[in-house]
C-alpha cells in the first residue's frame, strides 16, 4: 500500500479511538484525568503526526 | 464611569483601529479579481495562519463552546478537538488545493469543482449550498456579539445593537480591500482574541486557587459532567457523532476556510499556516472549554447557557478594563468570521453563479462590482435578519454551537464531490450534482422538522445519502476522462516534487 494509504488508515483509526475510548472505556471515570485528559493526549498525538508529515514538504517550481 | 460607557469606548477604539488597518491594506491592493478575493496568492505564513485561525474561530468559541461546556460538560471538548484533529486532513488537501489553485487560477473552491467535473452546474450548486448554509453560521456570530455586549453592560446595550455593530463592521472590512483587508484585520483580531482570553482564564483560575484547586472543585461539584454520556443525559454517542461529523470536515467543506488554502505565497508559508493553526487551535479550544467550566463553578443556574461567558465576565473580581478588552477580543473573533464569509460568498456568487450560470461573458471588473456592491450587503442583511430572529429563541437547537454545527451539516454535502475531485478519477458531474442536492434536501428537511430517525442526527443521514449517491451515480454515468487524467497527473507530478503525500 502507498504511504498515502497508510496515513489515511492511521487517521481513520484515530477517529475510531476518539469515540470508542470515551464512550466504552472511560464512561465511568468522572475525573479530569478521565475523558478530559484522554482527548487532550489524543489530539496532541494527531498534531504531532501532522508535524512529522509536513516537516518533509519542499518548495515546488 | 459605568461599564456600558467603557464597553462603548472599547468598541469604538476597536472599530477605529480596524478601519485604519483595512485602509492601510487597501493601499497595497492591486487590480483584478484574484487580488481582491485572494490577495493575489501572496500572503506570508504568519498572516495566512492568523487569517485562517480568525476565520475558523469565531463567537462560536468563547460564547458558543463555553456555553456548550457550561450546559453539557466535557463532551464539548471532545466535539471541538475532533474538529481540530480533522485539520490533519489538510496534510492531504492543503497542497492539492494550493497547487491546483495556482495552476488553474481558481478563485473560489466551487470553481475547482466546476473545472474538475467540467460542469458549471456543479460549481453553481456548491455555491448555492454555501449561500444557504452559511447564513445561519454568519448569523450566530452576530448573535454572539449581541449576547456579549448585552451581558457585559448589564442589559444597557441591547442585543440588537451588538448584532448591528458586527453587521456594519463586517461589511466595511470585507469591502474596503477584500482578502487583503480581511487577512490583515484578521491577523490583528486573532492576536487580540487569544491574548485577551488567555489573560481572563489566568485571572479566573487564580481566583479559584490555581489549576489544582480548580480541577478539584470541578470533580467535587460537577463530576457527572466530566464523563460521557453525562449524568444529565447529554452527549449520547449519537449526539456526539451528529455534532462532530460536520465539524470534522469543516476544513474542506466550509468555503470561507478552504478558500484560504489558495492564498499562501509559498510552501514554507503553507507549513507555517498549518503548524501555527494547530497550536492556536489547541490553546484556544482549551481556553474556551475551561471558561465554560469556570462559569459552572462561579455562575451556576443560568437560564441561557450562551450567557455563561458574559456572566463570567461580569464577576466583580475581574477588572473592568480587562473585561472590555476581552469583549473586544470576542467581538473581533465574531467579525473576523463574518467578513470572511461575506467575502467568500461574494466571490462564489460572482464566479460560480453569475459567471457560471447567468452570463459567461461577464468581465472581471463587473464580477468584482457585483460581489462588492450587491452580494456582500445583501447576504449581510439576510444574516442580520436571521440573527435577530434566532436571538429571541431558546433551547439547544438555538444555542450558538448546535446552530453552527447545523450550518456545517449542510456544507458537508459537498465533501464526497471534493474527495472525488482529488482522489477518484471515476467521479462524475452527475454524481456530484445529485449527491449535493439530495444530501442538502435531507439535511434541510430533517433540521426543519426536527426528525432524527433511529436517533441519528440530520448531518449523518445527509452524509450517508450523499456519499452513496455520489458513488452509485458516478458508476453509471460518464466521467470527464481527459480532464480527470490531466488534473490528477499534474498534481501527482507536483506532489512528488514537493514531497507531499
Amino acid at each position: 500500500m502507498s504511504k498515502m494509504g497508510w496515513v489515511w488508515i492511521g487517521f481513520v483509526f484515530m477517529l475510531v479511538v476518539d469515540a470508542v475510548i470515551p464512550w466504552f472505556a472511560l464512561t465511568h471515570v468522572q475525573k479530569m484525568s478521565g475523558v478530559f485528559a484522554f482527548w487532550l493526549v489524543w489530539v496532541v498525538v494527531a498534531i504531532a503526526a501532522a508535524f512529522v508529515i509536513v516537516r518533509n514538504w519542499r518548495e515546488v517550481k | 464611569m459605568s461599564t456600558s460607557f467603557w464597553a462603548w469606548f472599547g468598541i469604538a477604539s476597536y472599530i477605529i483601529i480596524g478601519i485604519g488597518i483595512a485602509i492601510l491594506a487597501r493601499r497595497r491592493m492591486g487590480a483584478g479579481i484574484s487580488d481582491f478575493f485572494l490577495a493575489n496568492r501572496t500572503l506570508g505564513g504568519f498572516v495566512s495562519c492568523m487569517t485562517y485561525s480568525a476565520t475558523t474561530y469565531s463567537a462560536f468559541m468563547m460564547i458558543g463552546l463555553a456555553g456548550l461546556t457550561y450546559a453539557t460538560g466535557v463532551g464539548a471538548l471532545g466535539f471541538e478537538l475532533t474538529y481540530l484533529a480533522g485539520i490533519f486532513m489538510l496534510v492531504f488537501f492543503l497542497p492539492r488545493f494550493w497547487l491546483a489553485g495556482r495552476k488553474y487560477g481558481y478563485v473560489s473552491p466551487a470553481e475547482l469543482l466546476t473545472d474538475r467535473y467540467q460542469s458549471r452546474a456543479v460549481g453553481a450548486t456548491a455555491a448555492i449550498l454555501a449561500l444557504v448554509f452559511l447564513v445561519p453560521y454568519g448569523a450566530v456570530q452576530m448573535m454572539g456579539v449581541g449576547y456579549l455586549m448585552n451581558g457585559i453592560s448589564g442589559g444597557a446595550i441591547p442585543i440588537f445593537a451588538g448584532i448591528l455593530i458586527s453587521f456594519a463592521c463586517a461589511i466595511a472590512w470585507s469591502r474596503i480591500a477584500g482578502m487583503r483587508s480581511v487577512a490583515w484585520t484578521d491577523a490583528f483580531q486573532a492576536l487580540v482574541m487569544i491574548v485577551t482570553s488567555a489573560v481572563i482564564l489566568g485571572v479566573v483560575v487564580h481566583y479559584l486557587g490555581g489549576f489544582g484547586s480548580f480541577f478539584d472543585k470541578l470533580e467535587s461539584t460537577v463530576s457527572g459532567q466530566l464523563a460521557v454520556p453525562t449524568s444529565r443525559g447529554a452527549w449520547s454517542i449519537n449526539m456526539f457523532i451528529g455534532l462532530a461529523l460536520p465539524w470534522l470536515f469543516f476544513c474542506i467543506s466550509n468555503p470561507q476556510v478552504s478558500q484560504r488554502l489558495f492564498v499562501p505565497k509559498s510552501v514554507t508559508a503553507m507549513k507555517q499556516m498549518l503548524g501555527g493553526f494547530f497550536i492556536f487551535g489547541l490553546i484556544y479550544t482549551l481556553i474556551a472549554v475551561l471558561w465554560g467550566f469556570s462559569a459552572v463553578l462561579l455562575v451556576p443556574g443560568l437560564e441561557k447557557a450562551d450567557m455563561a461567558t458574559p456572566a463570567l465576565l461580569s464577576q466583580p473580581f475581574i477588572p473592568v478594563a480587562l473585561v472590555i478588552i476581552v469583549m473586544v477580543g470576542i467581538t473581533a473573533a465574531a467579525i473576523s468570521t463574518i467578513d470572511s464569509i461575506l467575502l467568500t460568498l461574494s466571490s462564489m456568487w460572482a464566479r460560480d453563479i453569475h459567471r457560471g450560470l447567468l452570463n459567461s461573458e461577464v468581465s472581471e471588473a463587473r464580477q468584482l462590482r457585483i460581489g462588492q456592491n450587491w452580494v456582500i450587503p445583501i447576504m449581510a442583511v439576510i444574516a442580520l435578519i436571521f440573527a435577530w430572529w434566532a436571538a429571541g429563541k431558546s433551547g439547544l437547537s438555538f444555542m450558538i454551537a448546535p446552530l453552527s454545527s447545523a450550518a456545517s451539516a449542510g456544507l458537508l454535502m459537498a465533501v464526497p464531490a471534493i474527495f472525488g475531485a482529488f482522489f477518484w478519477k471515476r467521479g462524475t458531474a452527475a454524481g456530484a450534482l445529485v449527491s449535493m442536492i439530495a444530501g442538502a434536501v435531507v439535511v434541510l428537511v430533517f433540521q426543519v422538522t426536527g426528525l432524527k430517525p433511529l436517533g441519528i442526527w440530520p448531518g449523518v443521514w445527509g452524509a450517508i445519502v450523499c456519499t452513496v449517491l455520489f458513488f452509485v451515480i458516478s458508476f453509471v454515468t460518464k466521467p470527464p476522462k481527459e480532464k480527470a487524467e490531466e488534473f490528477t497527473s499534474y498534481l501527482k507530478e507536483k506532489l512528488t516534487e514537493g514531497k507531499f503525500i
